[in-house]
């Protein structure tokens, strides 16, 4: 016993002592490299080359009287890897937002004259009614209870989310904490992730306008965009992405890494397109799309060029959406930014071929403005699996999106009988839809975040590469989408058309919006030839020759 | 009658409301929290109330009835397809019968949103008359 204990104590004095030595080693390793740092004196000569700004005197000490330690340094790096993330979501954020013109000029292009003025005012006005009805509520219901995210410090302010327990398993349905982002809520992260989620949740917003583009009542508009930015759309992100049931599938039921979806194929595209389609169906068709018999009438834009360069300026906005969503550059696989950019450009390559070519073959020309469709189409489709496929995957979403777009426009408009001037509801409901889908067919299991998803260890994997159960989950999800969210918005709007009335008097709708709603033509300075009257005189014209 | 004052009047007392009521329920713990809260309330009645006065000013729409008996049908069967696939996750545990459940419940679900409601909606559509 006595050799034991003296054995051992020896073995403690060796450990300490080369404790000690490593501790004075780094120490005077950080004295050493201090000392050999550029002087106050070489700086004031300039530094053209930048070989001598940021160096180890840009370290912030702790303690002045101890100097620069090990501690210190470590810090910084901690330091270092939230503000690249910061960094990195907010300016994809400010991408995102972007998104906004974008968008305002493709459904304008794709109205008439007469209504720019109030299409380009909704996509205007979506954005204040999205972003106060978010801050006061929306972002609480969405991600008041999703503390944890290691990409963002932590984010523990948001601990609050209300969860029913069903069948012995936790179920999360909605948050609590970060009405108004005071109280704990004001915090530097969680204004990060405020700012990122609440751009993604106003694209949801802004694509019912053009669905119920010129005969929205800018009123009910409105109050409208205001309820689904406080209470549709974060209820299903909260399901989704905010510690939510969804989520949680793969936990609770073993269902592949739970509902996934990496950047809103279905939380934001899904959302906006069903409830586009929601209002499409109470508000009605314009006057003059369909005739007695059915059929229906072309009602051509006023200006291509807006539609097509709005259409870029989405797909520039979309390096935001998309790679953006790994809420970081730094650290838990957010390398994979390139990757996922990547994939998104193919996808909206392949998307505007996948239209183009339909519309060229089928038509016999290559439609303008459906292949401005084909390429948000593919966008949107490859939203939701941009984080979780290679780009073989990428390029087949895409296609695949941008004939699904051309099948489902004319679905939309010849068989359900209903008007949608920009095609919202199909590039962003269906094809969110399918984007859905496709996680659960192409994800390739090769990505990494951390080496979790949802809180299952291992990648996300779909059907093609061994995983049925990651189909289940998304086919959940889906099924949601059509089965609450488009009720929740239908009934909501439902009853808005009972107290307020969606739709503008007729008088209004034949004179154009822009007067009776706005006050203001668009171009007040241009007279405009009617379409039917130039259509005539060209044919005329042409007869005569 | 197009936009007006009485519109961007009510506009006004809805956001407040909500705003209120919001403000109420972030600080429900506190008691002038239910005090915002029942203010908020009332006032956003108040605004709905007068949404409702004003919407006859806005005149003829081009907007035949939709008859409300078929669209609660449609909105139910919708909400029901949804059930059916919450219903599947707790009555077979394996992968194949959950992936039925959900087809099944998505179907149904369809057949709410693409025939019921057009069908509803549509029904005294003005382009028919």
């Amino acid at each position: 016993m006595k050799i034991f204990r003296s054995k051992f104590l020896l073995y403690l004095v060796l450990v300490l002592s080369i404790g000690t030595l490593a501790h004075a080693d780094s120490t005077a390793d950080l004295k050493a490299t201090a000392a050999k740092a550029p002087t106050t004196a070489d700086l004031q000569q300039g530094d053209p080359g930048g070989t001598l700004t940021g160096t180890i005197n840009d370290v912030p000490v702790s303690d002045p009287k101890a100097g620069l330690t090990l501690g210190d340094v470590a810090n910084q790096v901690g330091q270092n890897k939230i503000g690249i993330n910061f960094t990195w979501t907010l300016v994809c954020g400010f991408l995102v937002m972007f998104m906004q013109a974008g968008f305002a000029m493709v459904e304008a292009g794709l109205c008439r004259v007469k209504n720019a003025n109030h299409t380009y005012m909704m996509n205007f006005s979506v954005y204040a009614c999205g972003l106060f009805a978010y801050w006061i509520i929306g972002f609480a219901i969405q991600m008041g209870g999703s503390a944890g995210n290691g990409n963002l410090g932590g984010l523990q302010p948001l601990s609050g989310e209300h969860a029913l327990s069903i069948f012995g398993k936790t179920w999360g349905i909605f948050g609590e904490k970060g009405l108004f982002l005071s109280g704990h809520t004001y915090d530097v992260g969680v204004m990060v992730i405020f700012l990122f989620q609440m751009v993604f949740m106003d694209t949801a917003l802004t694509i019912v306008t053009g669905a119920c583009a010129e005969r929205w009542k800018f009123l009910t508009f409105c109050v409208s965009s205001v309820l689904m930015g406080a209470f549709t759309y974060p209820i299903f992100a909260n399901w989704a992405w905010g510690g939510g049931w969804l989520a949680q599938l793969g936990n609770n039921v073993g269902l592949g890494k739970g509902y996934s979806d990496f950047a809103g194929s279905g939380v934001v595209h899904a959302v906006g397109g069903l409830t586009a389609l929601a209002v499409a169906l109470i508000i009605g068709p314009r006057i003059g799309k369909f005739n007695r018999d059915g059929s229906s009438n072309p009602i051509i834009g006023h200006d291509i060029s807006a539609v097509l360069i709005g259409c870029f300026i989405l797909a520039f906005g979309w390096f935001g959406f998309n790679p953006g969503s790994t809420l970081g550059a730094s650290a838990a696989g957010c390398l994979r930014i390139g990757s996922v950019a990547v994939n998104t450009m193919l996808a909206g390559c392949t998307g505007t071929f996948g239209a183009m070519i339909y519309m060229w073959a089928l038509k016999g020309k290559p439609d303008a403005s459906m292949s401005g469709n084909g390429l948000l189409a593919g966008l949107v489709a490859i939203t939701a699996p941009s984080g979780f496929v290679n780009t073989v995957g990428a390029a087949i979403i895409g296609a695949i999106a941008g004939v699904l777009v051309c099948l489902s426009v004319s679905f939309v408009e010849n068989r359900l009988k209903v008007d949608d001037p920009v095609g919202a509801i199909s590039v962003h409901g269906a094809c969110g839809l399918w984007g859905v889908l496709s996680v659960g067919l192409f994800a390739d299991g090769k990505s990494n975040y951390g080496g979790s998803w949802n809180g299952v260890t291992g990648s996300v994997t779909g059907l093609f590469y061994g995983d049925a159960s990651q189909l289940v989950a998304q086919l959940i999800g889906i099924a949601t989408l059509v089965g609450f969210v488009f009720t929740f918005s239908f009934v909501l709007n439902w009853v808005l058309d009972i107290i307020l009335g969606h739709r503008v008097s007729a008088e209004s709708e034949v004179a154009g919006l822009d007067l009776p709603e706005m006050g203001q033509l668009g171009y007040p300075e241009f007279v405009f030839t009617p379409e039917p009257a130039y259509l005539g005189a060209a044919e005329r014209a042409a007869a005569v020759a | 009658m197009a936009a007006n004052k009485q519109q961007g009047f009510s506009f006004g007392l809805f956001l407040l409301g909500l705003t209120a009521a919001c403000a109420g329920v972030s600080c429900f713990s506190i008691g002038i929290g239910k005090v915002i809260l029942l203010l908020g309330i009332v006032v956003l009645l108040a605004s709905l109330w007068q949404f409702f006065k004003i919407k006859p000013l806005e005149g003829k729409i081009a907007l035949g009835s939709q008859p409300a008996g078929m669209k609660l049908v449609g909105v139910v069967v919708t909400l029901l397809g949804w059930v059916v696939v919450l219903f599947g996750l707790h009555l077979t545990p394996n992968v194949g019968g959950r992936m039925v459940a959900a087809i099944v419940g998505l179907i149904v679900s369809l057949v709410g949103v693409l025939v019921i409601l057009p069908s509803a909606c549509n029904k005294n559509a003005i382009w028919k008359a």
